[in-house]
């Protein structure tokens, strides 16, 4: 069995470890092969063999001692099916069995435990009986009752909802709190193309066009799809529109122009975005907020206990005309974020819309088919979320890998170098759930992965639902939601007059 | 946070961009290599002759990438430059050529009618070939991008050295490895019959005969409870094939290969000249094959004393065509053996066998 070459010695893919020779006795072999066919995985079989090769020299001078064969046979497979007792717990396999040993060599090693657990307790009890008897100590009337132990409630371990785990409170207090003012919104007045707002934001309403009615449907936590289909939008979702940016100065004016009303026209021809702010400040409404916009395609949010797949309908798509270049979007404007803030703060103020469900798409988009985040990269670096009075989404656990297992290529990295906090937070969110159940955090990510499909799978694309069926709450008074979350979004006190006018149709 | 914090501009001049890259919300097309997708998972790698060939776990699964290990140059120009990009066909400029590399290497060839040049020649770097590391470097690339984690384990294959060719493979495997280092895995070297031998035998404890028949050579490997005992190989491979049918047939070398790929079956009586040349050279591939193999065995000093007959299992794309294990058989009948056979049989995948040994090969090494 000795029998490795110089040249494997110098290069072989493993630790070089003795092994026995064929002038020793075969018993140990024989035994080893015979444990080795009940390993399944054969990284654990490698393994084991392995392990059990390297450790054979130490124990077989000692086994070779015992003069009765059957029992050195015994001993030699008893210490092979110890040597399997760390492929019970480890995980870096392959195959598709977690249970790399079969069941019949688990048999065999809970045996030969049990043999060896009673066979030292027979002989313990038996020396401890003859010292007993020897000694013959005199009883001590404090042992005659057993020593109590205090009941110490046993601590565990908080169970992380990777979904709860990211919510926060989304309450009209912490809407204030993050930077909402404290003033109404309202709509001051309103002209044939224009809607001008008590925030100072101006909308030009003259490119509005409507597109398929805004319908969605949500999950919770735990995979189940609420049956209700909701009109209402629950977030926003900011991007930068990729088309040209001109130099801001006045020589390149006609440029600049031109490029705004080229992607007006696109955005309105495609029904891309519901807002575009163009770098002038100036707010175009182009897709009206009652309708979907294909803003987001294939995406990931999650907030409140609440999951959201494909966020063309249950988001507002915010974009500002500028680029995604070099990891990172070119500066907006001044006058792009003034407006950019007042429109969010209307639109927020409007539909009641939590801060945490304020988002970029880079944040959100996703590719279903390799479960890779970063789809669309636009804002996943860089959005001022804090001049928008919102909460660093940067820093939050990533919904898309805390939930779904969702992961990063090299692509990726290209471009960002490294991802974003939250993304390692939520890595690190899984490699605590795969250390808790003992598993591959490649394994828990592919049961994460697997129940993405499953769940979008299961969610009825509200393009494909019946158009005749009505979404569960649309007209006012109805009573139902419209809302995820239970309520109807309640319309602000001061602002329910104004806004009422200005609301575009099906609205509330 | 400051606006300038923010990243907002004031009137700024920035950099003139005239290339619209606007952006549907829809989802792009399906990018090619799966594997590009860097893993926190440990890699095989089989670095053959003729293919690069990975292996990642995903899941449950193994998943597995191939790249053709050939480029072709062709001379620059910004045309053809363009119909590269514009058709995803990896290449990169030197000097007044365009080298293109890995799987589309052969479409031009056969359009040309010329011959592919490789990186690699006889399982080795190929000591000739100018481009030799630059090409395999770019071809490895595609399908092992730079470790996520610093330390990523990743095994690769190589072949068991040649009689008088040691320097050289030790000269390939440190290259293999310093590159492999520099993209931040901890490389593993592993022989390339063991790798078989790891991904085939496992039901027999890893006991048995691992033969890859590749592009550039056959490599064997006998193993005992995964502790190879002997290992050789021999410098005839596909390569070798094609290039002796088209000696005797005046055909090129890339022409004969696609005729060898294109469902050769040397079961049945060869139908034109060509069959005719491929069943003579693959006869005689065997015939070496097996002459060496006795020879070894008989020659090995310290081989397992086993009460077992030992399984032999063969992988490589040159063992892929029908009636090669029958060839195989009957060669081996012609001849004793000093150790006995139980079987003979082909790998699940001959053409992936050696990475996904090497890929058990490094989730060993995790």
């Amino acid at each position: 069995m000795r029998a490795e070459t110089k040249r494997t010695e110098r290069r072989g893919p493993v630790r070089r470890r003795p092994i026995p020779t064929l002038s020793e006795p075969e018993e140990f072999l024989h035994a080893l092969e015979s444990v080795g066919r009940g390993v399944r995985d054969p990284v654990a079989k490698l393994r084991f063999i392995r392990t059990s090769l390297s450790r054979y020299q130490a124990l077989d001078r000692a086994v070779r001692a015992v003069p009765s064969a059957p029992l050195r046979r015994l001993l030699y497979r008893w210490l092979s099916l110890e040597g399997l007792h760390h492929l019970l717990d480890d995980t870096s396999s392959l195959g598709a069995s977690p249970l790399r040993v079969n069941f019949a060599t688990r048999v065999s090693l809970v045996l030969g435990r049990a043999a060896v657990v009673g066979l030292g307790l027979i002989l313990g009890v038996s020396a401890g009986v003859a010292a007993y008897r020897y000694m013959r100590p005199p009883a001590a009337a404090l042992l005659a009752a057993p020593r109590r132990v205090a009941a110490t409630p046993p601590v565990l371990a908080p169970v992380v909802d990777p979904v709860s785990s990211i919510v926060e409170p989304t309450s009209a207090a912490s809407l204030t709190s993050a930077g909402v003012t404290h003033a109404a919104i309202w709509l001051v007045e309103k002209g044939p193309q224009w809607e001008l707002y008590s925030n100072g934001l101006r909308i030009d309403t003259g490119l509005t066009v409507k597109g398929t009615p805004r319908a969605f449907r949500v999950f919770d936590g735990e995979g189940t799809l609420d049956p209700r289909v909701y009109s209402a939008p629950v977030g926003l979702l900011f991007h930068t529109s990729e088309s040209d940016v001109w130099p801001l100065e006045a020589a390149y004016n006609e440029n600049l122009r031109g490029t705004s009303q080229g992607l007006l026209r696109y955005v309105q021809k495609n029904r891309l975005y519901h807002y575009v702010i163009d770098r002038f400040g100036r707010v175009f409404r182009v897709v009206a907020e009652e309708s979907k916009a294909n803003h987001a395609g294939n995406s990931v949010w999650a907030n409140a206990g609440r999951v959201y797949l494909s966020l063309n309908h249950a988001f507002l798509g915010v974009s500002f005309e500028t680029r995604w270049e070099g990891g990172k979007a070119l500066p907006i404007t001044q006058a792009q974020l003034a407006a950019g803030r007042n429109l969010s703060d209307y639109l927020r103020h409007r539909y009641q819309i939590a801060p945490e469900m304020c988002v970029t798409h880079g944040l959100t988009s996703v590719n279903p088919k390799k479960h890779l985040i970063g789809h669309h990269m636009d804002w996943a670096r860089g959005f001022p979320f804090a001049l928008f009075g919102l909460p660093d989404q940067y820093q939050r656990p990533a919904p898309s890998v805390a939930l779904f297992g969702f992961d990063y290529d090299d692509d990726f990295l290209k471009v960002l170098d490294q991802p974003w906090p939250g993304v390692k937070a939520a890595e690190a969110e899984l490699a605590r759930e795969a250390a808790r159940s003992r598993r591959d955090v490649e394994d828990v990510r592919y049961e994460r992965q697997t129940a993405y499909d499953r769940w979008t799978l299961k969610q009825q694309s509200p393009d494909d639902t019946d158009k005749t069926s009505a979404p569960a709450a649309t007209g006012a008074g109805s009573g139902a939601a419209d809302q995820p979350g239970g309520g109807r979004s309640p319309e602000p006190a001061a602002g329910r007059a104004a806004a009422s006018t200005s609301r575009p149709e099906g609205l509330q | 946070m400051t606006i300038a914090e923010a990243g907002i501009q004031g009137g700024r001049a920035m950099d003139e961009r005239k290339d619209h890259l606007w952006k549907v919300a829809q989802e792009a097309e399906e990018r090619i290599e799966d594997l590009m997708k860097a893993g926190s998972n440990p890699v095989g790698l089989d670095v053959g002759t003729s293919k690069v060939v990975a292996a990642k776990r995903k899941g449950k699964e193994i998943d597995t990438g191939a790249q053709l290990n050939a480029f072709i140059p062709v001379p620059y120009s910004r045309f053809t430059e363009t119909i590269l990009g514009q058709n995803e066909i990896s290449y990169y400029r030197e000097g007044d050529e365009l080298i293109i590399y890995g799987t589309a290497t052969e479409k031009f060839a056969n359009m040309f009618n010329a011959n592919v040049r490789r990186p690699m020649a006889d399982g080795l770097i190929n000591p000739k070939e100018r481009s030799a590391m630059p090409v395999l470097e770019a071809i490895l690339q595609t399908l092992v991008p730079k470790a996520r984690a610093q330390g990523e384990v990743l095994a690769f294959s190589v072949p068991a050295a040649g009689e008088g060719h040691e320097a050289q493979l030790t000269y390939h495997e440190a290259t293999l490895r310093r590159h492999f280092e520099s993209l931040g895995y901890r490389p593993v070297a592993i022989n390339e019959g063991l790798a078989v031998i790891f991904s085939e035998l496992e039901d027999n404890n890893f006991t048995g005969i691992g033969i890859s028949c590749g592009g550039g050579m056959c490599n064997v490997t006998l193993a005992y409870l995964s502790i190879p005992s002997m290992m050789f190989s021999i410098t005839k491979g596909g390569d070798f094939i094609d290039a002796a049918v088209a000696s005797v047939t005046g055909e090129q070398p890339t022409r004969v290969k696609v005729i060898k790929e294109d469902g050769l079956d040397l079961s049945k009586a060869p139908k034109d000249k060509y069959e005719k040349a491929l069943r003579i050279y693959y006869e005689d591939l065997i015939e070496s094959l097996v002459q060496k193999l006795q020879q070894s065995i008989s020659q090995a000093d310290k081989l397992p004393r086993s009460d077992r007959p030992l399984p032999i299992v063969i992988s490589g794309g040159t063992a892929k065509p029908r009636g090669f294990k029958e060839m195989f058989e009957k060669a081996l009948s012609s001849r004793s053996l000093p150790v006995e056979v139980s079987g003979v049989r082909t790998a699940s995948d001959p053409l992936t066998a050696t990475a996904r040994g090497a890929l058990i090969a490094a989730l060993y090494e995790k």
